[in-house]
């Protein structure tokens, strides 16, 4: 196997199976803590600075089973995941979990896991999510400054400005090698598949950024940059706090199209926005938090003069996708809300579109094949006949 | 030859005071949809019972919950949804929401209503929803993140030209020890945290309708609205005396004046009366419910399609629902925070104090508390099928119930303003299964 195989291969396993990773970093760093972190914006900078290992919770993709008494059927599948890995021991991976975010079934699902299992500490350090209001700047610094404390008293140790400032580097780094990747797809590259790429930056949310960067420089070497072929310029839009199947990315690519540019948890939405360097850190973690939304927007955000549906189209000329497929999980209540904003301005402008509502189990895969072939179908129509 | 079935006896015995109650609001609602003629600006707000600020400030107001509430309850939901359908919104998306952003989208779309300011006068009809257009929306959302989403949607549906202002609230999660019910840390530092946007609230409206804020005018509503809410937790009181001179149902009726109407001596008037009924059935011992055999409590958002059915359903079984957390732990339920000469903070704590921003340790404390004092054999949890604020921690709170108290629990499906959910057959059978279940536990008991 070539180094930049067996590269991928390692970022592959650490994306599928984080529970094996978790073990092999707690062999090689005894006595540090692993921190539990749910979606969306923890700054995973400031546990890195203590020692600790913040991971991403991941919908770890096991069917739900004893969740199913913890949590409604009507909650997200991502939720439901996480409350079934509480209610199966799956959760005890980690030291503690820490969210930062108000979705009203993350906290759901959050408050399942505390109380099977008080012993554990669940932390909620709420992010201010109306952007505009004119406190919303001391909020957020203020916040920042409670979540720093609470993760220097599980990891016992004060955390340095120094170390602090180093962590940004570390995580900035990372973040800027994954854009490359990214923004080389949408200028015109198809060296990787959408389930590639999803495993790549899945495996960024486990692992150390330092060496998760080292292992895509190691990819990046060994591949060859590949010119796209004529397939349907595609854009995926959505899901906002776990991964969509893989099956479902396979299928997307197998009905005529290819993936382009995307929005997705799993994607560009973790990678799309840096921590400034040249202002001191924890001012640097506040900003990089009203930069997010700016750099990618949330519909979980408030903020009036930012439009998803505005920063949709804008990408989609970027790319020059063809067409937008909505990759919606059922009961997503952000998503379920902002999607007629962003289906009212891709009619506007004529992109074709597709809503795919995703299950957490039991996807009917060759309905969305029809589906898919027939946006695939309407999009060849806007093409020039000539051409 | 077909014979009729004689009607089942009615056993529940609604309060009459309630009645008046009704009317007073049905006048709110007349008054509100003529606020423009009468050169009123009116504000959409959402969540907490913001209302008498906006009095002070001399708007008309329309609660958003409680339009779509309103609508469910009179079988007129439907036009709304379907125009929000036809949007794009989700059948699985909070009722509430899109029944109200169907009502924004036909006020936008409404042939008149640019001009008239009216919602989609076409729809008149079948709406029965003369809804004036906002000047402003505010929001006052706790607990529920969709609450805050919801209305800046609404704000974009209406091409971002009505001006709006969030009101941001702390989930009161309990991160620390001392963390707890109305104590604690956390719980101070929220309450002046939202105290002091209220001040920016009404620098904001001062500054939008160039009506100077009338500072006696909140503290005169807020004394009534404080009066009319000790006078309810009486009467809450009164209804722990076995068999209960009236139910949750009654309460569920008196939701829209405590929620929304003005702070005035009507409203006091009318909380007095239910008051005093309740305090004289217990003198002659008249109870909500005829036979009462079960006492239970109801957790979840108001199935508001279902009222009087729900009502007469639990009664046929000799069942009072004497309590439930959208009831004993909302709407001005602690008065004693108000204080009437500076009422910012008592509101802002309210606002807080919303029976869904609470961690499950709270709701825990206040269920169980609650399912002792009212004497409680069994527990009913409305699954609010597209309210994920309310359904979240159920079944925690059910496992707890079951652990500590051992009260058994079911669960059936409905929704709050979407009839579609609701499924008789589960209801049914569950709650005869559970009252089977009490009456062999008393058995063995006695
Ligand atoms: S934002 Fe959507 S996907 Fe994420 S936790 Fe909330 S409901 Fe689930
Ligand atoms: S989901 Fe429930 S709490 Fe949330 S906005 Fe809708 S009705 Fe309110």
């Amino acid at each position: 196997m070539s180094s930049g195989s067996a590269a991928l291969e390692a970022l592959r396993a650490a994306a599928r199976d984080p529970r094996s990773y978790i073990r092999a970093w707690r062999s090689t760093h005894p006595g540090q803590k692993v921190l539990g972190v749910l979606p969306m914006n923890f700054p995973r900078e400031l546990a890195h600075a203590a020692g600790v290992l913040p991971v991403i919770v991941p919908d770890d993709q096991e069917p739900v089973t004893e969740g199913r008494a913890f949590l409604p059927e009507f909650y997200c599948g991502y939720t439901r995941n996480l409350a079934d890995q509480a209610a199966t021991g799956r959760l005890s991976d980690y030291d503690a979990l820490f969210v930062a975010d108000h979705c009203i079934q993350l906290l759901g699902a959050t408050d399942v896991a505390r109380e099977l299992d008080p012993a554990r500490p669940v932390f909620l350090g709420q992010l201010i999510s109306s952007l505009n209001e004119p406190w919303a700047v001391r909020k957020t610094a203020e916040m920042m400054s409670e979540l720093r404390s609470e993760v220097e008293r599980l990891a016992g140790v004060t955390i340095e400005d120094t170390a602090l400032a180093a962590s940004i580097r570390a995580f900035n780094r990372d973040r800027a090698l994954l854009r490359e990747v990214f923004d080389a797809r949408r200028s015109g590259d198809s060296a990787f598949s959408p389930v590639e790429l999803q495993d790549i930056v899945a495996a960024a949310q486990v692992m150390d950024p330092d060496e998760h960067r080292e292992l895509l420089a190691a990819v990046l070497r060994d591949r060859e940059a590949t010119a796209r072929d004529e397939r349907i310029r595609v854009h995926l839009s959505g899901h906002l706090c776990h991964a969509p199947r893989r099956e479902l990315l396979e299928v997307i690519e197998e009905a005529g199209a290819v993936v382009v540019d995307d929005d997705l948890w799993t994607g560009r939405r973790y990678l799309q926005a840096s921590v400034p360097e040249a202002i001191p850190p924890m001012e640097a973690i506040a900003q990089w938090y009203a930069d997010r939304n700016v750099a990618m927007p949330c519909p979980t955000r408030v903020q009036h003069d930012v439009d998803w549906d505005e920063w949709l189209l804008d990408s989609v000329h970027r790319s020059g996708a063809e067409a937008v497929i909505h990759l919606m999980p059922k009961f997503c209540e952000p998503h379920m809300l902002y999607y007629p904003e962003l289906r009212r301005a891709l009619d506007t402008a004529g992109v074709p579109q597709l809503l795919v509502e995703t299950e957490h189990e039991g996807i009917p895969l060759e309905t969305f094949r029809t589906r898919l072939e027939a946006l695939v179908e309407r999009a060849h129509r806007n093409r020039p006949a000539y051409a | 030859m077909t014979t009729t079935a004689a009607p089942a006896p009615e056993r529940a015995r609604r309060l009459a005071a309630t009645r008046n109650g009704g009317q007073m609001v049905a006048e709110y609602w007349e008054d509100l949809f003529t606020a423009r003629e009468r050169g009123k600006q009116i504000v959409w707000y959402n969540g907490g019972a913001i209302n008498p600020i906006f009095q002070a400030a001399g708007l008309a107001w329309c609660h958003g919950e409680a339009f779509a509430a309103r609508l469910a309850a009179q079988q007129l939901e439907g036009p709304a949804q379907l125009a929000g359908a036809e949007y794009g919104y989700n059948a699985e998306l909070c009722s509430y929401s899109r029944t109200h952003l169907g009502c924004a989208v036909l006020t936008v779309q409404g042939d008149e209503g640019a001009n008239t300011g009216v919602v989609g006068a076409h729809d008149q009809a079948e709406l029965a929803a003369r809804l004036p257009a906002p000047d402003f929306f505010v929001n006052n959302y706790a607990g529920c993140s969709t609450g805050q989403q919801w209305d800046e949607i609404s704000y974009r549906v209406f091409d971002k030209e009505v001006p709006i202002f969030n009101i941001s609230h702390p989930f009161l999660w309990g991160n620390r020890p001392d963390a707890g019910y109305l104590k604690g840390e956390e719980w101070e530092s929220a309450s002046h945290y939202v105290r002091d946007q209220l001040v920016d609230l009404i620098a904001w409206l001062e500054k939008r309708t160039g009506n100077p804020f009338d500072w006696d005018m909140l503290r005169e509503s807020m004394t009534y609205i404080k009066r009319a809410a000790e006078l309810r937790r009486e009467g809450l009181e009164l209804c722990k005396s076995t068999p209960a001179p009236a139910t949750f149902w009654d309460w569920i009726s008196a939701i829209a004046p405590i929620n929304f109407l003005p702070g005035n001596q009507e409203l006091v008037d009318y909380f007095q009366s239910v008051r005093d009924e309740i305090q004289h059935r217990l003198d002659n011992g008249i109870s909500g419910v005829e036979n009462e055999r079960y006492r239970v409590y109801f957790d979840g958002i108001m199935n508001w399609n279902k009222l009087g059915f729900l009502s007469r359903k639990f009664a046929e079984h000799g069942v009072a629902v004497v309590a439930g957390r959208y009831i004993t732990n909302a709407f001005w339920q602690e008065p004693q925070l108000i204080d009437t000469e500076d009422p910012l903070l008592g509101m802002a704590q309210h606002y807080l104090l919303c029976p869904t921003n609470h961690g499950t340790r709270t709701l825990d404390y206040l269920t169980l508390r609650d399912c002792e004092e009212y004497g409680v054999d069994g527990i009913v949890f409305h699954s609010t099928r597209t309210c994920r604020a309310f359904t979240g921690p159920q079944r925690l709170l059910a496992r707890s119930a079951q652990n500590t108290l051992g009260i058994p629990s079911i669960f059936f499906e409905g929704d709050v303003a979407d009839a579609s959910f609701y499924k008789d057959e589960i209801l049914e059978s569950r709650l005869t299964a559970m009252l089977e279940a009490i009456d062999v536990k008393r058995a063995q008991a006695s």
